[in-house]
């Protein structure tokens, strides 16, 4: 199965049926430099592309393709975002996913609490969730009404995952946007307005969240207190 | 001869219903004070429009010593009215309904078999009605449960609340499927008979309203049931969000175990490093040389370098090419240093530099063109870096500075 699906050289092969696979892939071309330069991609980022991912035999062509690469595509729990996993473990690999697990780990603490900055400065009634949209200038107007917001943003600015080095508000917000944006969990559909959407690697971030806190069997619940139903 | 009483009845029961609507109006703030706090200001009606009110059933108290409230039943009209959502009640009551129906058609009967045709009229209007309430009842909820649902349940503010009041809404939609259930249709049609009139009515009508209800409410329930995921989710999450954080806030210096080094590596971790797939010209392809050439013809010509803008020397009418050239070089190892630290990405010593490379200019000289070459630049170029001047008092004596050396890194 997937010796057929390897792109057929140019000009050969006209009329296989390798060559027909061949073809639909190099309409996913962009697609599949963007996994491989390390973006995930939702529904959010790229609605089309992660529709694409949908279909099984896109992702098995596509699956097909990263092969020699020693890539596959892979997903969170729920499915929201897609990125490149190693397909076989070595060394090298190992090595450099421990790396990535310390720097992740390291910039855990800041991303919770830019979330939940954002639940509560904004006054919604969860994390911030795909598809969301943020704008710096609704955080600065609640932060110059607010002290305490103001003081929670300033820290969380100067947290080196953030690195501002400004007292400025709004430099702050620019930055924490900026790393945000970096960093893959908010998208600038227009880089001349100042508006950004969440992606779903949020999702991933929770997943992973949720992934350490059972195993490591951290004390940290996330179910309402029981019994308060069954109260009503 | 039976119409007398029947007209003189209905007349009084509206000359006493349209004096009671008027109380309504008449003491409208004292009623709603009393419905937006638990009590109605009693201090502000006389003894008689208190007595009246009373009366009409409007206000009641529910025990001597207590104060006087709103009637259930006015409560709740003013809920309607104002479609104020946390207090809005849904209730289709259809057993009662059906009850009601099957009385009345039997009068309905007996009125039309006996001739009368007043009260034959009569009953069927009183029948109209009773449907008509039905309906209503039934849309009503419908609107309310509607209302909530795409206010995400606004009303109330904290997210716990929203969770309770979306299964409060659920639970409404069950008692209401279960009202829909109690019309038994064929039970209907054997009551109706060959009337054509309570056919139409109690058949062919009711059924395809109460299909719209039935798949109206099928929907608001599937988007209740939606909506109650996400609140779920959002509340599991956020107590997800805080807990963590403040564990970690806790414990500073946690580390969670090396998940890369496992025998089955967990998929979340499992993340390939970034590749960048990079293309060159290349010219092995034949068809490919001749776009390749165009291309290349299609290259910008390098500017010319603009002449170095010296200030003139006092006396220097013929200046030395050989100077010249030295200060064109001295300007472009300057600019390669620039150079150098926009691709390095980190603050680079002028000094340490100009060892690195072995360059031979004056300490001095190289200092002063690197500060030159910044100054040269346009403002918004000279906004990119940062150029900080390491230095110290020449003397306590006077303010002249000596700068050793010169940090640029970019902004």
């Amino acid at each position: 199965m997937s010796e057929a699906i390897q792109p057929a050289p140019a000009g050969e092969t006209e009329r296989s049926e390798g060559h027909e696979l061949g073809r639909s892939l190099v309409s996913h071309g962009p697609l599949i430099e963007r996994l491989l330069a390390g973006e995930f991609i939702c529904a959010v980022s790229d609605e089309g592309a992660f529709g694409h991912l949908q279909d099984d035999v896109t992702r098995e062509q596509i699956d097909a393709y990263l092969r020699p690469l020693n890539r596959r595509l892979a997903t969170n729990h729920e499915g929201s975002v897609v990125f490149l996993a190693w397909r076989a473990l070595d060394e090298g690999a190992r090595e450099q996913l421990s790396r990535q697990l310390a720097e992740t780990v390291n910039s855990l603490l800041p991303l919770l609490e830019w979330l939940q900055l954002v639940q509560e400065a904004l006054g919604r009634d969860g994390p911030a969730a795909p598809g969301d949209v943020l704008k710096p200038a609704d955080f600065s107007s609640r932060c110059e009404d607010h002290q305490g917001l103001r003081e929670r943003l300033e820290r969380l600015a100067s947290d080196p995952f953030f690195g501002s080095q400004s007292d400025q508000l709004d430099a702050q917000l620019k930055q924490v946007f900026k790393r945000l944006k970096e960093h893959g969990y908010l998208l600038q559909p227009h880089a001349d307005r100042q508006y950004y959407l969440v992606t779903a690697k949020v999702d991933y971030l929770i997943d992973l969240v949720r992934f350490i806190r059972d195993e490591e069997n951290l004390p940290v619940d996330d179910q309402a207190p029981s019994g308060q139903e069954s109260l009503l | 001869m039976s119409d007398d009483p029947s007209h003189a009845l209905e007349s009084r029961l509206i000359s006493t219903g349209v004096e009671r609507l008027a109380l309504l109006g008449k003491y409208a703030e004292a009623l709603m004070a009393g419905y937006a706090r638990d009590e109605v200001p009693v201090e502000t009606l006389s003894t008689t429009a208190l007595n009246r009110l009373l009366a009409a059933r409007i206000l009641w108290r529910p025990d001597e010593r207590g104060g006087v409230k709103l009637a259930p039943k006015v409560r709740e009209l003013v809920a309607e009215m104002l479609a104020d959502e946390s207090r809005r009640h849904v209730n289709a009551d259809v057993a009662e309904t059906l009850e009601l129906l099957r009385s009345l058609v039997q009068s309905y009967r007996e009125a039309r078999d006996g001739g009368e045709y007043w009260r034959q009229e009569q009953q069927l209007l009183r029948l109209r009605q009773e449907v008509d309430d039905l309906n209503g009842r039934f849309a009503d909820a419908i609107d309310s449960l509607w209302r909530r649902l795409n206010g995400d349940f606004g009303f109330v503010s904290r997210l716990g609340d929203k969770i309770r009041e979306n299964e409060r809404a659920q639970k409404q939609i069950v008692r209401l499927l279960d009202g829909l259930a109690l019309i038994d249709f064929d039970e209907l049609i054997e009551l109706v008979g060959s009337d054509g009139a309570l056919r139409k009515l109690l058949v062919s009508g009711l059924q395809h309203q109460l299909t719209q209800h039935y798949t109206s409410l099928r929907e608001v329930q599937r988007r209740l049931v939606e909506l109650m995921a996400r609140f779920r989710q959002q509340q599991s999450r956020s107590r997800l969000v805080a807990g963590m954080a403040g564990f970690l806030r806790e414990h500073p210096g946690f580390v969670p175990g090396n998940y890369a080094r496992r025998g089955e590596v967990p998929v979340l971790v499992n993340q390939a490093t970034p590749l960048v797939a990079a293309g060159a010209a290349a010219l092995d392809h034949h068809p490919d040389s001749r776009a390749l050439t165009e291309l290349l013809h299609r290259l910008p010509r390098p500017v010319s370098r603009p002449a170095p803008v010296t200030a003139a020397g006092v006396a220097a009418p013929q200046e030395d090419a050989r100077v010249a050239a030295r200060q064109q070089a001295l300007k472009e190892e300057v600019e390669r240093f620039y150079l150098a630290v926009v691709d390095g990405d980190e603050a680079l010593s002028a000094l340490e530099y100009r060892q690195a490379g072995e360059l031979e200019w004056d300490e001095e000289i190289w200092l002063f063109q690197v500060i030159a070459e910044f100054q040269g630049l346009p403002r918004n170029e000279q906004r990119a870096f940062r150029l900080s001047q390491q230095e110290t008092q020449a003397s306590p004596y006077n303010h002249l500075r000596l700068i050793h050396d010169v940090i640029v890194q970019l902004a």
